[in-house]
């Protein structure tokens, strides 16, 4: 579907434009926060002497965040607010990102498509925000757990003090060094040392300089809110603010059940690389007479 | 070209999250359907994709297996779609968009047992 429209729009001629709808003034208010700090870390900084510090939480302290939540907005779009696929991200990208961004639709638009996500690798973050299918978050007075249920992908955010590992002992992770405090009920959080990746498939890529801000906060018993500033100087000409937004599904039955995600275990679900360098199924198991 | 605009923005609207667990669905033909009706020979409840395997006999009595891919378990679930709901031997007819390389396999739309119950597979992305 995705490619058939961007194909559409190359037969029309038509160029992928910038968003045009101009942010809330709310929107507007956090986009200016981040331009004002050179680097993640410095943000981060800040809401931290904003919160003199944080309050370290106890077991009594321990906001309710359990149940199982998704994301709220469709998952083709890193930032909510984009809603149409003849618009590019509201991320200002550098030329080279945008070069690479228009690189990538054109090929979508004539269905070559390949995501990673087929070799069952894992979404990492930051792309982990935006990943569709269940969510649980596991509050503990020193240590938060962000789980996504697709490739089993758990975030650990250290609350208890400690910093990033030194320069010297950073690598990229797949879902990077996230270290947090809480302001209030709200979690306040910093991420380093990620992997290259992509926002989502049609969507930018980040490099590996790529760091985050995030503030959680759940805002009824049924939304979790959760600010977002991404920093990436080779990518981004200045940081990319949105607002990601999870709901908390209805469970009644207790049916809905986080399993283990093996994404191997099934032979039919294998996805390879084309010599066009677009997805196709291996083999599937069914249509090999042997298996009747 | 606003109208050519207007169309392609309000295909946008229709959009699921199709195929979206692992890969990307260029290798389905969204534009074609293909429906068939047979016996469940298996259903495979599995991540990242689910498939619903069917013996599909034609008018010389030969069976062919096709395979309708879904989503993985928690998303069935969402949608009403237990693995109990399609036990081997169960009578179905079932649409899909059909593989473009003509491979017996399609991304699965939707399907009514034999029994008339009707199962919606993309209904699992709604949130409630």
């Amino acid at each position: 579907m995705i490619s058939r429209i961007l194909g559409a729009l190359a037969a029309t001629a038509l160029t992928l434009t910038a968003t045009a709808q101009t942010p809330s003034a709310e929107k507007q208010r956090m986009i200016d926060l981040g331009v004002e700090f050179k680097t993640a870390r410095a943000l981060y900084d800040h809401f931290k002497q904003e919160a003199n510090g944080g309050k370290p939480l106890d077991w009594r302290s321990v906001p309710d965040w359990t149940g199982i939540w998704t994301r709220e907005a469709q998952p083709f779009f890193w930032d909510p607010d984009q809603t149409s696929m003849t618009a590019l991200p509201t991320a200002k990208l550098t030329p080279e990102h945008e070069r690479l961004l228009k690189e990538k639709l054109d090929k979508v638009g004539k269905g070559i498509e390949f995501d990673p996500l087929s070799n069952c690798e894992p979404a990492g973050m930051p792309r982990w925000l935006v990943e569709p299918f269940l969510k649980e978050f596991v509050v503990t007075p020193l240590e938060v757990y962000l789980i996504n249920e697709m490739q089993n992908e758990m975030r650990r955010v250290y609350t208890d003090g400690r910093d990033h590992p030194s320069e010297a002992d950073a690598y990229p992770l797949w879902e990077g060094d996230s270290i947090g405090f809480w302001n209030g009920d709200k979690l306040v959080i910093h991420t380093s040392q990620m992997r290259a990746g992509q926002y989502q498939r049609i969507q930018p890529f980040y490099t590996e300089q790529v760091e985050t801000v995030e503030i959680w906060q759940k805002t009824d018993p049924a939304t979790m809110v959760v600010d977002v500033w991404a920093f990436d100087p080779p990518a981004l000409r200045e940081p990319w603010y949105t607002r990601q937004v999870y709901k908390q599904l209805s469970n009644d039955d207790a049916s809905l059940r986080i399993r283990y995600w093996n994404c191997g275990e099934n032979q039919n679900n294998a996805v390879e690389k084309t010599d066009t360098g677009t997805s196709d199924f291996s083999n599937f198991t069914f249509t090999d007479k042997d298996d009747r | 070209m606003r109208r050519a605009l207007a169309g392609v923005v309000g295909l946008t609207a229709l959009l699921t999250a199709q195929a979206f667990a692992h890969h990307s669905a260029v290798m389905f033909d969204d534009q074609k359907e293909v429906t068939v009706t047979g016996v469940v020979k298996e259903f495979q409840y599995t991540n990242p994709h689910s498939w619903l395997l069917v013996d599909v006999k034609d008018e010389k009595g030969n069976v062919t297996t096709w395979g309708f891919e879904a989503e993985g378990p928690s998303t069935l679930t969402r949608a009403g779609i237990r693995k109990s709901d399609f036990a081997a031997g169960t009578e179905i007819t079932i649409t899909g968009n059909p593989m473009k390389d003509g491979r017996p396999a399609a991304a699965w739309i939707r399907a009514t047992r034999g029994d008339g119950k009707q199962f919606d597979p993309r209904a699992g992305f709604a949130i409630k």
